[in-house]
């Protein structure tokens, strides 16, 4: 019973300004792009509901301001999150070395339960420009080296690999949270929860 | 039909199928209904056929009930046009149902506001709410024969219980239920929110930001505390519910056909007497039979006149229970007082022991926390009885001269075992709040009834101690001990008074009144006292916000025209600017203008200054504009160059990776030089410090490239060492040089054209040297920077394949010419750890070199060349990177040696730094308003350059995300570098203080705004603190950070702007706050029925970005301003 109910995932999406994150939000969410984005200021988000496991999912997805300057809002807008997306722009060396800090300061400022599984997905944006200058190997590395981050190249412009991105976290949101479930073994309050409404209204008649 | 009703059962989720649904029903039930059931009553609908049916059946007179209070609510207004009304009927029906569930409501609003008749299918609606629709079709199915003619459908077998069946799935979904997290994301958008508000309500309903005086007055006067009785319950359903046992409250007593006579009636009338429990009060609820069910269908009358009857009686409230027996088996009467004196209407119990049931109950009631003082006897047996010791029959007897010794009269009071625990444990946030609303009993406000459940009292004594104890816990305040006294002894009297009674009762009747009329006063007095400290902290609080002189806006609603702009600046503006800034604030300023008033508004010229004066001003402005500007272009170019090695780089990196194998790495030593090579050899340039490059990549990355084309190199290197091979060397890049300087003369000629400009410039003006050490090199940083970025850059890329084949050698040169300076120079020169420096004389000589060869077409390089010299001895920091920049500019113009570039000292860290910066800028820049008409390219770039100026005078702080934003609207209004970066200064002397890490203001903002929300709206605080609390305003973040420059279309920013600018004068240097507070008034009913929480909200005002009325919201803005100010002048 637990597990058919309507599922809300936050998911928040990081990394560099500039590197696409609003850009991978909108492709995904109302599949279209645009060249007229403005530097996100605070925070956006958007809600997409998709089938996930033969579940209905919502994903609610953050997109938040690059400069790592604005992370003291985070606080705020992390909490809660049921997963992350790092993203970096392939095409910018500086955006790909910053995902380590973008993943512990996110980690710091959301302070999952389970640090060492929270849900990562870490996106190489920008693939569909010319002058690459992060490599699919060293990407896949790092991802590696961070307990097996699953990688993905893709191109918020030309909708590459951008839904297959947002389903893996997807999965491996709802992965965790049947294991916190299980573990917190909360079973018998949900049954509880739901039982409790039909005796009423059968009082109430 | 039946298919009808079918598939709406599946798509029931969507409800705007609802109506249809309730729609398919109706027509199930009205086809073939017997005339005959229908021609007794009035209307045509099935809802008669409902009251016809409820006589027989319980669930069905409950919805009839219901549907008939709906409708009678509607003519309680007599104000209302009809369509008003029947929108408020559907909003009470939307409310009754406690849903929140905004589709239905807009179903409902639509459906009613188009036909302006009464929502239809509106029992079958009520009906599916309470999930008694399937039984009610079950029992007309049943009892079809009486209902229906023979063929129709209902009458027929299967058919009818097909229907009825088919109905019990959508009648299971549980409608009533309030938002939860599944409906919010299928939440519609902001702008359906908008519309449908605008629907739904042709009344909006009173921002509760002008209520607070109200009630503030309201409390003042010891009101007849009946009027609490007379609110009619926002939903009929709900109130006859509750009388029932339900979960939330518990019932201790209920008895029918109690009497009580209402204060306009003559007659008393019998009602339904219940006392219920919560958990957190006890509720005395007399209800009138008419409006209980089985009256329900008597008549179409107006039965909402007995709403104004009924009783509802906190028991918290009622300090004195007076018990009137009429003597054997006659009844009594009960007289509830409450704290503030007001007597209750007399409830008269009939015969049988009720009264004394009544008050057992009420003492069970009571229990834990209270008693009635005297306690009812236990007699073993009987039961509970009246204490034989507090008899007053005689008070009675003597008045109506009746001798019944039986008759009784007693008073009980009703003692609470305080709640201060309770009290002194509720948030201290709300103590202010609290000072009031414990002392004034008023139901005041949704935010007042949820205080008192916690802090009202039982007693007079409960309430005087709370009162006592509260300044204490206000520490803060000043306390003034006499009221707390005095209601002390106040309270001592009440019980002298009431042992009194026992011995003269004849006084007692008396004393309890003055009693009475003391404690009248005495509240009235807490009111007004508790208001004064209410507003005392509001001043505290927010009177720091705005002026406390209030300027009047009269004749200034069309702002600043040109007219009055040009008479008022006729004597250059002397003693116009409280003028111009109020004509500004109330009605804008006309465009046309704006570029003039701009400047005064924002500080940069002073009023009355002369039109000589402000000419100076541009001047100095332009000049020191431009002279900043010169200085970070050099920057800029410097980091544009070491961009491009990256970019080559990590190109190099990307192929090594790509084709190199596994290869053993040399040694340490070797690894550096052989990284440097390659360097060189990929991107052709010379550069001798690979400082950003890739701290990430191993060493050994690098090495994967040591083939043996480095190896040879190396080994080049090594050789080059010896004089005699330099020399060649020289010749061997003055060669290239000369080569390149043939590809590219027009270009050269053009730079040296500029460069000499800047050269002049430079020594007519010396820069104010911002970057300490620099200000005497300047001279030869001009020559990087006269390589502008604008110039020729198809050049400089034609150039650099070029130099892919040919620049192998001057690199060289530099790494041999380092390895010399270091080995030869070590006393001039200091060497960074990591940067290593190349101010050698062996580059200087290729300097000189190079200048010989042109020396003829220019005669600046000498001096050049000079102060090279001077240089040398200079603390030279980084010119690794220098030197590559002069490789660069070398190449373009080869009479510009790549040691004149070395002039430029900056030390790297300025360099990184400026460069992070740059780079940001660019990001930004680039996505600044491409949609707005005025960003073309060039002005893209003018944009680019202002903030890049900024930036560079104030490197501490840095860009910030968001800067683009405030900078693009000047630059429209200005369209000049030099006066947009002037106001950007003025402007960012206010807010730079809001972007993190440079002030905290941000935090001020969010707490003024809270501060600002509690006082003028109770109501939307109390939501944002129920719904996860987001009293923390961060939707408000953009907002504050960007002046609304990102919430406003362009027009609407520039009036926005000006007005901020121009309320610092006229009435509040945070006049942002008040625009943010008016936004959310604006959207306030919306954001209110709607239950926003965080999320919700932050979408919907991401949603209606650029969507508000500006005009209405400035106004409402200033209106606020108006109002508190007012609040804080009235004390």
């Amino acid at each position: 019973m637990a597990s058919r109910r309507k599922l809300l995932l936050k998911i928040i999406i990081l990394g560099d300004s500039g590197v696409g994150k609003t850009a991978l939000m909108n492709q995904y969410v109302n599949k279209k792009f645009s060249n007229q984005y403005k530097a996100t200021i605070g925070a956006d988000f958007l809600t997409k509901e998709v089938m996930v496991d033969n579940r209905i999912v919502t994903l609610q997805i953050w997109d938040t301001a690059g400069q790592e300057r604005f992370q003291s809002l985070g606080v705020a807008f992390y909490r809660g999150a049921d997963g992350c997306i790092l993203v970096f722009d392939t095409t910018s060396m500086n955006s790909f070395a910053s995902l380590d800090a973008w993943r512990d300061e996110f980690l710091i400022q959301s302070s999952p339960k389970n640090t060492e599984n929270f849900p990562f997905v870490v996106l190489g944006n920008k693939i569909d420009l010319e002058n690459r200058a992060v490599s699919t190997k060293r990407a896949q590395k790092w991802c590696q080296t961070k307990n097996n981050i699953p990688y993905f190249e893709t191109s918020a412009k030309e909708a590459v690999n951008v839904e297959q991105a947002f389903e893996t976290i997807a999965k491996s949101a709802i992965a965790l949270e049947k294991e916190e479930i299980y573990n917190d073994f909360p079973g018998d309050i949900i049954l509880d929860r739901d039982n409790k409404p039909n005796n009423g209204a059968a009082c109430n008649c | 039909m039946m298919e009808e009703a079918v598939t709406k059962k599946y798509v029931h989720e969507e409800s705007s199928s609802i109506t249809s649904l309730c729609a398919a029903v109706e027509a199930c039930l009205s086809q073939g209904i017997r005339r005959r059931v229908l021609g007794l009553f009035k209307s045509g609908s099935t809802t008669a056929l409902l009251h016809k049916v409820a006589k027989n059946f319980e669930p069905a007179a409950v919805i009839s009930q219901k549907v008939q209070d709906i409708e009678n609510s509607d003519p309680n207004r007599p104000s209302s046009s009809s369509g008003e009304s029947t929108n408020r009927s559907s909003l009470i029906l939307s409310n009754s149902i406690s849903v929140t569930k905004p589709p239905l409501q807009k179903k409902n609003s639509a459906n009613s506001g188009l036909s302006s008749q009464p929502p239809r299918y509106l029992w079958i609606r009520l009906a599916l709410f309470d999930k008694v629709l399937a039984r009610i079709i079950d029992h007309l199915v049943q009892n079809s024969s009486k209902y229906y003619e023979k063929d129709s459908l209902i009458a027929d077998e299967d058919y009818g219980s097909i229907l009825s069946s088919l109905l019990v799935g959508p009648c299971a979904l549980d409608f009533s239920r309030t938002k939860t997290q599944d409906h919010m994301w299928t939440d519609p958008p902001a702008d359906e929110l908008v519309q449908r508000h605008r629907i739904s309500s042709g009344h909006s309903t009173l921002p509760a930001c002008r209520t607070p005086h109200l009630n503030y007055r309201r409390s003042l006067h010891a009101v007849n505390s009946e009027e609490n009785h007379r609110q009619i319950p926002i939903s009929a359903k709900d109130y006859v519910e509750s009388l029932h046992q339900n979960s939330r409250a518990t019932l201790l007593y209920g008895k029918n056909n109690v009497l009580v006579s209402p204060k306009d009636m003559n007659e008393p009338m019998p009602g339904y007497l219940s006392l219920h429990q919560t958990a957190h009060s006890l509720t005395i609820k007399w209800t009138p039979n008419q409006l209980m069910n089985g009256y329900s269908e008597s008549d179409g009358t107006d039965k909402s006149i007995y709403w104004e009857y009924a009783l509802n009686v906190r028991v918290d409230d009622i300090v004195y229970v007076h018990c009137h027996q009429h003597g054997g088996d006659n009844g009594g009467t009960i007289v509830l007082v409450g704290q503030d004196g007001v007597q209750r209407p007399p409830i008269h119990f009939p015969a049988g022991g009720h009264l004394l049931a009544f008050l057992s109950c009420l003492e069970n009631g009571l229990l834990p926390h209270g008693q009635l003082d005297p306690p009812l006897w236990s007699q073993r047996g009987k039961g509970k009885v009246f204490p034989k010791l507090r008899r007053k029959g005689r008070i009675l007897s003597q008045k109506t001269e009746v001798p019944e010794e039986e008759s009784s009269d007693y008073v009980f009071q009703i003692i609470s075992k305080t709640r201060h625990e309770d009290f002194l444990s509720a948030s201290k946030e709300f103590i202010d709040a609290k000072h009031w609303f414990s002392s004034s009993n008023k139901h005041v406000s949704p935010r007042a009834r949820a205080h008192l459940i916690s802090s009202s009292t039982n007693s007079s004594s409960s309430s005087c101690k709370s009162l006592s104890i509260e300044p204490g816990g206000n520490g803060m305040e000043p306390v003034s001990p006499p009221p707390s006294l005095s209601s002390d002894l106040n309270n001592e009297d009440c019980k002298l008074e009431i042992e009194n009674t026992k011995s003269s009762p004849g006084e007692t009747i008396q004393l309890v009144c003055e009693t009475m009329k003391r404690q009248i006063i005495s509240r009235a007095f807490y009111g007004w006292l508790a208001y004064c400290r209410h507003l005392c902290t509001v001043r505290t609080h927010l009177s720091g916000l705005v002026n406390a002189a209030i300027i009047s806006g009269e004749g200034a609603e069309n702002g600043l025209t040109t007219e009055k702009w040009a008479e008022l600046m006729k004597d250059d503006g002397k003693d116009s600017q409280t003028e111009v800034f109020r004509l500004a604030y109330y009605g804008g300023v006309a465009h046309d203008i704006r570029k003039e008033v701009w400047p005064y508004l924002l500080g940069h010229y002073t009023f009355g200054s002369s039109a000589e004066e402000r000419e100076q001003l541009d001047e100095t402005t332009k000049h020191s504009y431009e002279t900043t500007m010169s200085e970070w272009l050099a920057v800029g170019a410097i980091i544009r160059q070491r961009d491009k090695e990256i970019v080559a780089a990590s190109l190099a990196k990307l192929s090594s990776e790509s084709t190199s194998g596994e290869q053993p790495p040399p040694t340490p030593a070797l690894a550096q030089e052989l990284s440097n090579d390659v360097f060189e050899d990929n991107i052709s340039l010379s550069d001798d410090d690979p400082p950003i490059v890739d701290d990430y990549e191993g060493e050994n990355e690098n090495e994967n490239e040591g083939e043996g084309e480095d190896e040879q190199k190396k080994k080049k290197v090594v050789a080059t060492k010896c004089p005699p091979n330099s020399l060649e060397k020289h010749s061997s890049s003055d060669n290239t040089e000369i080569l390149q300087s043939s590809s590219t003369l027009p270009t050269l000629e053009k730079v040296v054209e500029i460069m000499n400009n800047k050269m002049d410039k430079r020594h007519s003006a010396p820069c104010g040297g911002n970057i300490g050490h620099l200000s005497v090199l300047t001279g030869n940083g001009a020559v990087p920077r006269s390589v502008s970025p604008d110039e020729g850059m198809g050049d400089e890329a034609d150039i650099e394949d070029e130099e892919e084949d040919k620049s192998s050698d001057p690199s060289k040169q530099n790494g041999q010419s380092q390895d010399q300076n270091l080995i030869t120079d070590n006393s001039q020169t200091i060497t960074k750890p990591m940067s290593v420096v190349v101010t050698s004389n062996q580059s200087v000589d290729s300097g000189n070199h190079s200048e010989t060869l042109n020396g003829g077409s220019l005669s600046q390089p000498i001096v050049e060349a000079s102060e090279n010299e001077v240089q040398e001895n200079m603390l030279a920091v980084c010119t690794g990177d220098e030197d590559g920049e002069g490789g660069a500019s070398g190449q373009r113009s080869a009479c510009i040696s790549p040691a004149s570039s070395q002039g430029g000292v900056y030390s790297s860290e300025l360099i990184e730094t400026f460069g992070l910066n740059i780079h940001r800028i660019d990001k930004d820049v680039d996505r600044c308003d491409r949609n707005y008409w005025y960003f073309t390219p060039d002005n893209l770039e003018k944009l680019r350059n202002v903030m890049c100026t900024y930036v560079w005078e104030h490197l501490d702080v840095g860009y910030m995300q968001g800067m683009c934003d405030l900078v693009a609207p000047l630059l429209v209004i200005f369209d000049n570098e030099s006066m947009t970066y002037a106001c950007f200064c003025k402007l960012m002397d206010r807010m730079g203080a809001n972007f993190p890490h440079s002030g905290g203001t941000m935090d001020t903002h969010f707490a003024n705004m809270r501060s600002l929300i509690q006082i003028l709206d109770s109501e939307m605080f109390e939501l944002m603190h129920q719904n996860g609390d987001y009293t923390h305003f961060y939707f408000c973040y953009r907002w504050f950070l960007l002046d609304f420059k990102r919430e406003l279309v362009y027009e609407d920013v520039f009036t926005v702007w000006e007005t901020i600018w121009a309320a610092k004068l006229i009435s509040s240097a945070h006049f942002m706050l008040f625009i943010a507070l008016s936004l959310v008034e604006t959207y306030r009913d919306i954001i209110l029925s709607n239950v926003m929480d965080f999320t919700d909200i932050i979408k919907f005002f991401n949603e209606m970005a650029e969507r508000h009325d500006c005009k209405a919201v400035l106004t409402l803005a200033r209106d606020l301003v108006l109002q508190l100010q007012t609040l804080i002048e009235n004390k």
